[in-house]
Protein backbone atom coordinates (compact mmCIF):
# COMPACT_ATOMS: atom_id res chain seq x y z
CA UNK A 1 0.00 0.00 0.00
CA UNK A 2 0.81 3.55 -1.06
CA UNK A 3 1.92 5.62 2.27
CA UNK A 4 -0.79 8.68 2.40
CA UNK A 5 2.35 11.26 1.70
CA UNK A 6 2.65 10.17 -1.52
CA UNK A 7 -1.01 9.91 -2.44
CA UNK A 8 -1.47 13.54 -1.04
CA UNK A 9 1.54 14.81 -2.91
CA UNK A 10 0.65 13.02 -6.38
CA UNK A 11 -2.97 14.04 -5.86
CA UNK A 12 -1.41 17.56 -5.17
CA UNK A 13 0.66 17.81 -8.62
CA UNK A 14 -2.17 16.77 -10.31
CA UNK A 15 -4.75 18.95 -9.23
CA UNK A 16 -2.82 21.95 -8.90
CA UNK A 17 -0.83 21.67 -12.04
CA UNK A 18 -3.92 19.84 -14.48
CA UNK A 19 -6.90 21.28 -13.17
CA UNK A 20 -7.32 24.64 -10.97
CA UNK A 21 -5.23 27.70 -10.70
CA UNK A 22 -3.89 28.62 -7.37
CA UNK A 23 -2.21 31.68 -7.25
CA UNK A 24 0.70 30.30 -4.83
CA UNK A 25 0.10 26.68 -4.99
CA UNK A 26 2.84 26.23 -1.69
CA UNK A 27 0.46 27.59 0.48
CA UNK A 28 -2.80 25.89 -0.72
CA UNK A 29 -3.77 23.74 2.55
CA UNK A 30 -4.51 20.21 2.57
CA UNK A 31 -7.91 20.89 4.41
CA UNK A 32 -8.29 24.02 1.92
CA UNK A 33 -11.68 23.50 -0.25
CA UNK A 34 -10.87 22.22 -3.83
CA UNK A 35 -15.09 22.79 -4.98
CA UNK A 36 -14.34 26.69 -3.77
CA UNK A 37 -10.94 26.37 -5.65
CA UNK A 38 -13.12 25.78 -8.58
CA UNK A 39 -13.02 21.71 -9.15
CA UNK A 40 -15.99 21.57 -11.28
CA UNK A 41 -18.29 18.11 -12.33
CA UNK A 42 -15.59 17.44 -15.49
CA UNK A 43 -12.44 18.15 -13.44
CA UNK A 44 -14.17 15.86 -10.45
CA UNK A 45 -14.43 13.08 -13.94
CA UNK A 46 -10.93 13.43 -14.91
CA UNK A 47 -9.52 13.58 -10.89
CA UNK A 48 -11.40 9.89 -10.81
CA UNK A 49 -9.77 8.78 -13.66
CA UNK A 50 -6.72 9.44 -12.55
CA UNK A 51 -7.47 7.94 -9.26
CA UNK A 52 -8.18 4.76 -10.45
CA UNK A 53 -5.16 4.39 -13.16
CA UNK A 54 -2.76 6.03 -10.41
CA UNK A 55 -3.49 4.33 -7.58
CA UNK A 56 -5.47 0.85 -8.55
CA UNK A 57 -8.62 1.55 -6.90
CA UNK A 58 -12.04 1.49 -7.70
CA UNK A 59 -14.73 4.53 -6.48
CA UNK A 60 -18.55 3.29 -6.61
CA UNK A 61 -20.46 6.45 -8.67
CA UNK A 62 -22.03 6.46 -5.19
CA UNK A 63 -19.55 7.83 -3.37
CA UNK A 64 -18.72 10.32 -5.40
CA UNK A 65 -20.12 12.69 -3.05
CA UNK A 66 -19.14 16.52 -2.25
CA UNK A 67 -17.52 15.13 1.30
CA UNK A 68 -14.75 12.88 -0.23
CA UNK A 69 -13.84 15.57 -2.73
CA UNK A 70 -14.10 18.59 -0.54
CA UNK A 71 -10.07 18.61 -0.18
CA UNK A 72 -6.51 16.83 -0.62
CA UNK A 73 -7.04 15.35 3.13
CA UNK A 74 -10.65 13.90 2.29
CA UNK A 75 -9.33 12.58 -0.86
CA UNK A 76 -6.19 10.58 0.29
CA UNK A 77 -8.82 8.83 3.09
CA UNK A 78 -11.31 8.73 0.61
CA UNK A 79 -8.21 6.43 -1.32
CA UNK A 80 -7.14 4.94 1.38
CA UNK A 81 -10.06 3.47 2.81
CA UNK A 82 -10.45 1.46 -1.11
CA UNK A 83 -6.75 0.07 -0.82
CA UNK A 84 -7.48 -1.49 2.42
CA UNK A 85 -10.29 -3.19 0.82
CA UNK B 1 -1.76 41.74 -51.39
CA UNK B 2 0.54 40.12 -49.21
CA UNK B 3 0.41 41.85 -45.67
CA UNK B 4 4.08 43.57 -44.71
CA UNK B 5 4.84 40.77 -42.40
CA UNK B 6 5.39 43.37 -39.00
CA UNK B 7 1.13 43.32 -39.74
CA UNK B 8 0.64 40.18 -38.78
CA UNK B 9 0.47 39.60 -35.10
CA UNK B 10 -0.46 35.83 -34.10
CA UNK B 11 -1.22 33.01 -36.65
CA UNK B 12 -4.73 31.20 -35.31
CA UNK B 13 -3.78 28.27 -33.27
CA UNK B 14 -5.88 24.95 -33.97
CA UNK B 15 -8.43 25.34 -32.21
CA UNK B 16 -9.39 29.02 -33.59
CA UNK B 17 -8.77 27.17 -36.72
CA UNK B 18 -11.49 24.98 -35.82
CA UNK B 19 -13.68 27.59 -34.68
CA UNK B 20 -12.92 29.41 -38.38
CA UNK B 21 -14.22 26.43 -40.10
CA UNK B 22 -17.48 26.92 -38.10
CA UNK B 23 -17.80 30.61 -39.19
CA UNK B 24 -17.28 29.20 -42.52
CA UNK B 25 -20.32 27.20 -42.15
CA UNK B 26 -22.52 29.66 -40.51
CA UNK B 27 -21.60 32.24 -43.52
CA UNK B 28 -22.22 30.04 -46.44
CA UNK B 29 -25.94 29.82 -45.26
CA UNK B 30 -26.02 33.44 -45.77
CA UNK B 31 -26.02 34.23 -41.56
CA UNK B 32 -22.94 36.33 -39.95
CA UNK B 33 -20.40 33.39 -39.14
CA UNK B 34 -19.61 32.47 -35.97
CA UNK B 35 -20.64 35.61 -34.04
CA UNK B 36 -20.94 35.35 -29.80
CA UNK B 37 -22.38 37.48 -27.32
CA UNK B 38 -21.95 37.76 -23.46
CA UNK B 39 -24.29 39.71 -21.52
CA UNK B 40 -23.56 41.36 -18.10
CA UNK B 41 -27.23 42.52 -16.61
CA UNK B 42 -25.98 45.95 -14.21
CA UNK B 43 -27.87 47.37 -11.56
CA UNK B 44 -27.51 50.65 -12.31
CA UNK B 45 -25.43 53.04 -14.64
CA UNK B 46 -21.58 52.51 -15.11
CA UNK B 47 -19.75 55.10 -15.63
CA UNK B 48 -19.37 54.74 -19.46
CA UNK B 49 -16.47 57.35 -19.60
CA UNK B 50 -14.28 55.00 -17.20
CA UNK B 51 -15.85 52.13 -19.08
CA UNK B 52 -14.12 53.30 -22.46
CA UNK B 53 -10.89 54.11 -20.42
CA UNK B 54 -10.98 50.35 -19.61
CA UNK B 55 -11.60 49.49 -22.83
CA UNK B 56 -8.75 51.22 -24.12
CA UNK B 57 -6.57 50.01 -21.76
CA UNK B 58 -7.68 46.31 -22.57
CA UNK B 59 -7.20 47.09 -26.65
CA UNK B 60 -3.80 47.90 -25.66
CA UNK B 61 -2.40 45.22 -23.89
CA UNK B 62 -4.33 42.69 -26.27
CA UNK B 63 -3.66 44.34 -29.65
CA UNK B 64 -5.06 41.27 -31.66
CA UNK B 65 -8.54 42.80 -30.00
CA UNK B 66 -7.75 45.89 -32.52
CA UNK B 67 -7.17 43.42 -35.39
CA UNK B 68 -8.40 41.68 -38.50
CA UNK B 69 -8.21 38.28 -39.93
CA UNK B 70 -6.14 37.64 -43.41
CA UNK B 71 -5.85 34.45 -44.87
CA UNK B 72 -1.71 34.50 -45.85
CA UNK B 73 -1.13 31.60 -48.46
CA UNK B 74 -3.04 28.47 -46.80
CA UNK B 75 -3.15 29.79 -43.33
CA UNK B 76 -4.88 32.75 -41.14
CA UNK B 77 -3.14 35.08 -39.26
CA UNK B 78 -4.55 38.15 -36.84
CA UNK B 79 -2.97 41.46 -38.40
CA UNK B 80 -2.85 44.39 -37.71
CA UNK B 81 -5.42 47.05 -39.33
CA UNK B 82 -4.50 50.77 -40.40
CA UNK B 83 -6.06 52.89 -38.28
CA UNK B 84 -7.88 51.54 -34.63
CA UNK B 85 -11.28 51.49 -34.92
CA UNK B 86 -14.11 52.26 -32.39
CA UNK B 87 -15.20 49.09 -30.63
CA UNK B 88 -16.99 50.66 -27.52
CA UNK B 89 -20.78 51.62 -28.70
CA UNK B 90 -23.54 53.31 -26.61
CA UNK B 91 -26.89 52.57 -27.23
CA UNK B 92 -30.01 54.50 -26.97
CA UNK B 93 -32.69 53.42 -24.21
CA UNK B 94 -35.14 54.28 -22.11
CA UNK B 95 -35.99 52.89 -18.92
CA UNK B 96 -38.71 50.12 -18.73
CA UNK B 97 -38.78 47.21 -16.12
CA UNK B 98 -37.35 44.24 -17.88
CA UNK B 99 -33.90 45.51 -19.54
CA UNK B 100 -33.63 42.34 -21.83
CA UNK B 101 -36.78 42.74 -23.43
CA UNK B 102 -35.82 46.42 -23.53
CA UNK B 103 -32.92 45.86 -25.46
CA UNK B 104 -33.92 42.29 -27.25
CA UNK B 105 -34.61 44.03 -30.36
CA UNK B 106 -30.96 45.99 -30.65
CA UNK B 107 -29.10 42.79 -29.09
CA UNK B 108 -30.87 41.08 -32.12
CA UNK B 109 -29.45 43.69 -34.08
CA UNK B 110 -26.03 44.20 -32.94
CA UNK B 111 -25.66 39.92 -32.89
CA UNK B 112 -26.98 39.44 -36.37
CA UNK B 113 -24.80 42.25 -37.95
CA UNK B 114 -23.12 40.96 -41.28
CA UNK B 115 -19.85 41.83 -41.82
CA UNK B 116 -16.97 40.45 -43.91
CA UNK B 117 -14.70 37.91 -42.31
CA UNK B 118 -11.41 40.53 -43.19
CA UNK B 119 -12.92 43.36 -41.80
CA UNK B 120 -15.14 42.04 -38.82
CA UNK B 121 -13.79 43.45 -35.62
CA UNK B 122 -12.60 40.04 -33.02
CA UNK B 123 -14.51 42.01 -30.24
CA UNK B 124 -16.64 44.73 -29.52
CA UNK B 125 -18.49 46.13 -26.45
CA UNK B 126 -22.29 47.40 -26.33
CA UNK B 127 -23.53 49.33 -23.28
CA UNK B 128 -27.37 49.41 -23.33
CA UNK B 129 -27.43 52.29 -20.36
CA UNK B 130 -30.58 52.87 -18.64
CA UNK B 131 -31.13 54.17 -15.17
CA UNK B 132 -32.39 51.13 -12.70
CA UNK B 133 -30.86 48.48 -15.33
CA UNK B 134 -28.26 48.59 -18.30
CA UNK B 135 -26.87 45.44 -20.34
CA UNK B 136 -23.30 45.49 -21.67
CA UNK B 137 -22.95 43.20 -24.11
CA UNK B 138 -19.70 41.73 -25.65
CA UNK B 139 -19.83 40.51 -29.42
CA UNK B 140 -17.02 38.50 -30.55
CA UNK B 141 -16.19 36.41 -33.36
CA UNK B 142 -15.16 33.19 -32.18
CA UNK B 143 -11.66 32.66 -33.43
CA UNK B 144 -10.36 35.38 -31.32
CA UNK B 145 -11.33 33.50 -28.13
CA UNK B 146 -13.52 31.07 -26.59
CA UNK B 147 -16.38 32.23 -23.67
CA UNK B 148 -14.14 31.82 -20.72
CA UNK B 149 -11.68 34.31 -22.52
CA UNK B 150 -15.10 36.64 -22.90
CA UNK B 151 -15.44 36.32 -18.90
CA UNK B 152 -11.64 36.89 -18.38
CA UNK B 153 -12.06 40.18 -20.59
CA UNK B 154 -14.57 41.20 -18.38
CA UNK B 155 -12.84 40.56 -15.22
CA UNK B 156 -10.05 42.79 -16.65
CA UNK B 157 -12.48 45.46 -17.05
CA UNK B 158 -13.92 45.32 -13.53
CA UNK B 159 -10.66 45.13 -12.06
CA UNK B 160 -10.40 47.33 -9.39
CA UNK B 161 -8.07 49.08 -9.36
CA UNK B 162 -6.94 48.27 -13.18
CA UNK B 163 -4.92 45.48 -13.60
CA UNK B 164 -0.85 46.43 -14.94
CA UNK B 165 1.18 43.63 -14.68
CA UNK B 166 -0.37 40.71 -13.63
CA UNK B 167 -1.28 37.31 -15.08
CA UNK B 168 -3.48 38.53 -17.56
CA UNK B 169 -0.35 40.45 -19.71
CA UNK B 170 1.33 36.98 -19.70
CA UNK B 171 2.09 35.55 -23.12
CA UNK B 172 -1.14 33.78 -25.14
CA UNK B 173 0.31 30.76 -25.54
CA UNK B 174 -2.11 27.96 -27.57
CA UNK B 175 -2.96 25.10 -24.50
CA UNK B 176 -4.12 23.14 -27.85
CA UNK B 177 -0.85 23.09 -28.64
CA UNK B 178 0.99 23.11 -25.44
CA UNK B 179 -0.78 19.93 -24.57
CA UNK B 180 -0.52 18.52 -28.37
CA UNK B 181 3.36 19.15 -27.89
CA UNK B 182 3.42 16.40 -25.40
CA UNK B 183 2.45 13.47 -27.38
CA UNK B 184 4.56 11.47 -29.34
CA UNK B 185 4.36 11.07 -33.62
CA UNK B 186 2.39 7.72 -32.76
CA UNK B 187 0.72 9.30 -30.29
CA UNK B 188 -1.04 11.09 -32.58
CA UNK B 189 -1.45 9.17 -35.30
CA UNK B 190 -2.82 6.68 -32.21
CA UNK B 191 -5.48 9.42 -31.12
CA UNK B 192 -6.65 10.47 -34.76
CA UNK B 193 -7.03 6.94 -35.34
CA UNK B 194 -9.30 6.94 -32.20
CA UNK B 195 -11.05 10.18 -33.02
CA UNK B 196 -12.26 8.24 -36.92
CA UNK B 197 -13.57 5.17 -34.82
CA UNK B 198 -15.38 7.22 -32.25
CA UNK B 199 -17.09 9.19 -34.76
CA UNK B 200 -17.71 5.88 -36.99
CA UNK B 201 -19.36 4.63 -34.39
CA UNK B 202 -20.88 7.80 -33.39
CA UNK B 203 -22.32 8.02 -37.11
CA UNK B 204 -24.26 4.32 -36.88
CA UNK B 205 -27.25 6.13 -35.92
CA UNK B 206 -28.72 8.88 -38.36
CA UNK B 207 -29.17 11.97 -35.87
CA UNK B 208 -32.55 13.59 -34.78
CA UNK B 209 -33.21 17.04 -35.42
CA UNK B 210 -35.41 18.79 -33.34
CA UNK B 211 -37.64 20.46 -36.42
CA UNK B 212 -38.44 20.50 -39.42
CA UNK B 213 -35.10 22.35 -41.63
CA UNK B 214 -36.57 23.09 -44.76
CA UNK B 215 -36.59 26.81 -45.02
CA UNK B 216 -33.62 28.80 -44.67
CA UNK B 217 -32.16 30.67 -42.00
CA UNK B 218 -33.04 34.05 -41.76
CA UNK B 219 -31.77 35.45 -37.93
CA UNK B 220 -30.72 34.46 -34.87
CA UNK B 221 -33.28 34.88 -32.33
CA UNK B 222 -32.68 33.90 -28.51
CA UNK B 223 -34.88 33.59 -25.15
CA UNK B 224 -33.67 33.75 -21.48
CA UNK B 225 -34.78 32.31 -18.78
CA UNK B 226 -33.41 32.92 -15.26
CA UNK B 227 -34.93 30.30 -12.77
CA UNK B 228 -35.57 31.03 -9.23
CA UNK B 229 -33.38 29.55 -6.04
CA UNK B 230 -35.85 27.43 -4.91
CA UNK B 231 -36.10 25.62 -8.91
CA UNK B 232 -32.23 25.92 -9.14
CA UNK B 233 -31.50 24.43 -5.89
CA UNK B 234 -33.82 21.33 -6.50
CA UNK B 235 -32.15 20.81 -10.11
CA UNK B 236 -28.74 20.64 -8.52
CA UNK B 237 -30.37 17.95 -6.07
CA UNK B 238 -32.41 16.01 -8.99
CA UNK B 239 -29.72 16.22 -11.06
CA UNK B 240 -26.78 14.82 -8.08
CA UNK B 241 -29.69 12.11 -7.51
CA UNK B 242 -29.67 11.34 -11.19
CA UNK B 243 -26.13 12.02 -12.66
CA UNK B 244 -23.95 12.35 -9.49
CA UNK B 245 -21.50 14.89 -8.60
CA UNK B 246 -19.59 14.12 -12.03
CA UNK B 247 -22.50 14.98 -14.85
CA UNK B 248 -24.22 18.21 -14.06
CA UNK B 249 -23.56 19.52 -17.91
CA UNK B 250 -25.03 15.49 -19.16
CA UNK B 251 -28.14 16.37 -16.82
CA UNK B 252 -28.93 19.62 -18.90
CA UNK B 253 -28.13 17.69 -22.30
CA UNK B 254 -30.40 15.02 -21.31
CA UNK B 255 -33.01 17.02 -20.59
CA UNK B 256 -33.36 19.05 -23.03
CA UNK B 257 -33.17 15.57 -25.53
CA UNK B 258 -36.18 14.23 -23.82
CA UNK B 259 -38.15 17.77 -24.02
CA UNK B 260 -37.79 17.87 -27.79
CA UNK B 261 -38.69 14.22 -28.30
CA UNK B 262 -42.16 15.66 -26.52
CA UNK B 263 -42.21 17.65 -28.75
CA UNK B 264 -43.37 15.38 -31.11
CA UNK B 265 -41.94 18.00 -34.11
CA UNK B 266 -38.53 16.41 -34.47
CA UNK B 267 -36.85 14.88 -37.89
CA UNK B 268 -36.86 11.02 -38.61
CA UNK B 269 -33.85 9.66 -36.55
CA UNK B 270 -32.39 6.79 -34.76
CA UNK B 271 -30.69 9.17 -31.95
CA UNK B 272 -29.92 12.18 -30.29
CA UNK B 273 -26.33 13.71 -31.15
CA UNK B 274 -24.93 16.71 -29.07
CA UNK B 275 -21.49 18.48 -29.30
CA UNK B 276 -20.26 20.28 -26.76
CA UNK B 277 -16.78 21.85 -26.10
CA UNK B 278 -14.30 21.38 -23.07
CA UNK B 279 -12.10 24.03 -21.87
CA UNK B 280 -8.54 23.23 -21.05
CA UNK B 281 -7.57 26.01 -19.33
CA UNK B 282 -7.08 25.48 -15.31
CA UNK B 283 -10.26 26.30 -13.40
CA UNK B 284 -10.36 30.28 -12.00
CA UNK B 285 -6.88 30.55 -14.77
CA UNK B 286 -6.77 34.34 -15.20
CA UNK B 287 -4.59 33.47 -18.76
CA UNK B 288 -4.69 32.33 -21.71
CA UNK B 289 -7.24 35.64 -22.45
CA UNK B 290 -7.14 35.56 -26.20
CA UNK B 291 -7.73 32.69 -28.37
CA UNK B 292 -9.14 29.48 -27.72
CA UNK B 293 -8.47 26.86 -25.61
CA UNK B 294 -11.44 24.43 -26.32
CA UNK B 295 -11.98 20.70 -26.96
CA UNK B 296 -14.66 18.83 -28.49
CA UNK B 297 -17.16 15.82 -27.31
CA UNK B 298 -20.51 14.14 -28.03
CA UNK B 299 -23.18 12.94 -25.68
CA UNK B 300 -25.28 10.80 -27.74
CA UNK B 301 -27.99 8.82 -26.85
CA UNK B 302 -30.42 6.24 -29.11
CA UNK B 303 -34.52 7.57 -29.02
CA UNK B 304 -35.50 4.62 -27.24
CA UNK B 305 -33.06 5.35 -24.38
CA UNK B 306 -33.94 9.42 -24.53
CA UNK B 307 -37.45 8.16 -23.71
CA UNK B 308 -36.51 5.97 -20.40
CA UNK B 309 -35.29 9.00 -17.63
CA UNK B 310 -33.38 6.50 -15.53
CA UNK B 311 -31.89 4.54 -18.61
CA UNK B 312 -31.37 7.75 -20.16
CA UNK B 313 -29.04 9.27 -17.86
CA UNK B 314 -26.97 5.83 -16.64
CA UNK B 315 -26.37 5.63 -20.82
CA UNK B 316 -24.70 9.19 -20.77
CA UNK B 317 -23.37 9.05 -17.33
CA UNK B 318 -21.19 5.76 -19.01
CA UNK B 319 -20.60 7.20 -22.15
CA UNK B 320 -18.87 10.47 -20.66
CA UNK B 321 -16.84 8.16 -17.97
CA UNK B 322 -15.71 6.11 -21.00
CA UNK B 323 -15.04 9.00 -22.89
CA UNK B 324 -12.37 10.15 -20.23
CA UNK B 325 -10.97 6.62 -19.83
CA UNK B 326 -10.61 6.06 -23.21
CA UNK B 327 -8.96 9.94 -23.32
CA UNK B 328 -11.55 10.63 -26.27
CA UNK B 329 -11.07 13.93 -24.74
CA UNK B 330 -8.00 14.77 -26.22
CA UNK B 331 -8.54 12.25 -29.05
CA UNK B 332 -9.82 15.46 -31.05
CA UNK B 333 -6.57 17.35 -30.34
CA UNK B 334 -4.44 16.19 -33.10
CA UNK B 335 -7.18 16.02 -35.49
CA UNK B 336 -7.66 20.14 -34.26
CA UNK B 337 -3.73 20.02 -35.27
CA UNK B 338 -3.57 18.08 -38.93
CA UNK B 339 -6.99 19.88 -39.57
CA UNK B 340 -5.24 23.57 -39.85
CA UNK B 341 -3.71 22.60 -43.20
CA UNK B 342 -7.02 21.79 -44.84
CA UNK B 343 -9.36 23.45 -46.18
CA UNK B 344 -12.51 25.49 -44.25
CA UNK B 345 -14.92 23.52 -46.08
CA UNK B 346 -13.33 20.22 -45.69
CA UNK B 347 -13.12 20.83 -41.83
CA UNK B 348 -16.45 22.17 -41.40
CA UNK B 349 -17.62 18.96 -43.61
CA UNK B 350 -16.12 16.92 -41.10
CA UNK B 351 -17.25 18.18 -37.96
CA UNK B 352 -20.87 18.16 -39.14
CA UNK B 353 -21.47 15.71 -41.59
CA UNK B 354 -22.46 11.77 -40.96
CA UNK B 355 -19.52 9.85 -42.41
CA UNK B 356 -22.26 7.23 -43.28
CA UNK B 357 -25.05 9.39 -45.13
CA UNK B 358 -23.56 12.75 -45.15
CA UNK B 359 -26.60 14.01 -43.16
CA UNK B 360 -25.96 16.75 -40.06
CA UNK B 361 -24.49 14.97 -37.05
CA UNK B 362 -26.00 17.39 -34.33
CA UNK B 363 -29.82 17.23 -32.94
CA UNK B 364 -28.84 20.77 -31.36
CA UNK B 365 -25.62 23.07 -29.62
CA UNK B 366 -25.18 22.69 -26.26
CA UNK B 367 -22.55 24.63 -23.78
CA UNK B 368 -22.03 25.02 -19.97
CA UNK B 369 -20.19 27.92 -18.58
CA UNK B 370 -21.29 27.30 -15.00
CA UNK B 371 -20.68 28.98 -12.19
CA UNK B 372 -20.36 32.57 -12.61
CA UNK B 373 -16.87 34.01 -11.20
CA UNK B 374 -18.64 37.81 -11.88
CA UNK B 375 -20.62 37.18 -9.06
CA UNK B 376 -19.90 40.11 -6.86
CA UNK B 377 -18.06 42.23 -8.97
CA UNK B 378 -19.12 45.44 -9.89
CA UNK B 379 -18.46 47.49 -13.71
CA UNK B 380 -17.36 50.60 -13.28
CA UNK B 381 -20.06 51.72 -10.33
CA UNK B 382 -22.63 49.60 -11.64
CA UNK B 383 -22.98 46.02 -9.73
CA UNK B 384 -23.15 42.43 -11.93
CA UNK B 385 -26.73 40.97 -11.38
CA UNK B 386 -26.58 37.96 -14.39
CA UNK B 387 -25.40 37.26 -16.88
CA UNK B 388 -26.23 35.31 -20.15
CA UNK B 389 -24.86 33.98 -23.51
CA UNK B 390 -25.18 34.12 -27.15
CA UNK B 391 -24.06 31.93 -29.91
CA UNK B 392 -24.42 32.08 -33.77
CA UNK B 393 -25.34 28.46 -35.00
CA UNK B 394 -25.06 26.35 -38.07
CA UNK B 395 -28.45 25.59 -39.80
CA UNK B 396 -29.41 22.60 -39.37
CA UNK B 397 -29.77 22.61 -36.47
CA UNK B 398 -30.34 26.04 -36.18
CA UNK B 399 -30.83 25.41 -31.77
CA UNK B 400 -28.44 25.97 -29.52
CA UNK B 401 -29.01 25.89 -25.45
CA UNK B 402 -26.03 28.01 -23.38
CA UNK B 403 -26.35 27.57 -19.85
CA UNK B 404 -24.98 29.07 -16.81
CA UNK B 405 -25.36 29.46 -12.87
CA UNK B 406 -25.40 33.10 -11.39
CA UNK B 407 -25.62 33.33 -7.54
CA UNK B 408 -26.74 29.69 -7.48
CA UNK B 409 -29.70 30.46 -9.71
CA UNK B 410 -29.41 28.39 -13.30
CA UNK B 411 -29.90 30.22 -16.49
CA UNK B 412 -31.32 29.34 -19.94
CA UNK B 413 -30.43 31.00 -23.32
CA UNK B 414 -32.03 29.74 -26.18
CA UNK B 415 -30.63 30.03 -29.04
CA UNK B 416 -32.66 29.84 -32.23
CA UNK B 417 -32.53 30.84 -35.73
CA UNK B 418 -35.61 31.88 -37.19
CA UNK B 419 -37.49 30.83 -39.29
CA UNK B 420 -36.59 27.31 -38.89
CA UNK B 421 -38.43 27.95 -35.16
CA UNK B 422 -40.05 30.70 -33.69
CA UNK B 423 -40.77 31.92 -29.79
CA UNK B 424 -43.88 29.86 -29.61
CA UNK B 425 -41.90 26.93 -30.33
CA UNK B 426 -39.34 28.05 -27.87
CA UNK B 427 -41.46 28.45 -25.32
CA UNK B 428 -43.30 25.41 -25.45
CA UNK B 429 -39.76 23.24 -25.23
CA UNK B 430 -38.94 25.16 -21.99
CA UNK B 431 -42.13 24.16 -20.94
CA UNK B 432 -41.29 20.62 -21.38
CA UNK B 433 -37.52 21.33 -20.29
CA UNK B 434 -38.59 23.00 -16.80
CA UNK B 435 -40.34 19.88 -15.50
CA UNK B 436 -37.36 17.65 -16.90
CA UNK B 437 -35.04 19.46 -15.09
CA UNK B 438 -36.84 19.80 -11.76
CA UNK B 439 -37.24 15.78 -11.83
CA UNK B 440 -41.49 16.09 -12.22
CA UNK B 441 -41.24 13.36 -14.96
Amino acid sequence: MMNPTSIQQKLRNFILHELIFVADPESFGDHNDLLLAGLDSMAIMRLIIFIENEFGVTLPDSEIEPDNVRSLFALEHWIAGHQEK
Amino acid sequence: MRPHPEAIIRILNPADYFTLAIDEEIRKEGMPGSVCGFALELKGRPDSNQLGDRIDDFCRNFPVSRGKLQKIGRRYFWCKRQQPEKVFFLHECSDRQDVIDEFHSTILRVINRMEPRETVHPIEFHLFPGTAKSILLVRWIHPFCDAVGVELVLKYLAADPPPVENECNKPQVSLVNQKISRFTLWRKFGLILKTKNWIEQIDQFQSILPAGQSSPPQRLNFKVFRLDLAQSRKITETSRQQVGLTGTSLYYIGCLMRAIDRMKTRSTGEAYCVPYAFNLRKQKALTPVTGNHVGALFAQAPVETVQDRARLFKHLTSQYRRTIRDELDYAFLPLMWAAQWMSLERVGKTLRQSYRNGKERSSFWFSDAGQSDLAGRDLCGAPVRGVFHLAQVTTPPGLALLTCVFENRLTLSYNFVEPLYDLDWILGLHQQVLPELLGER
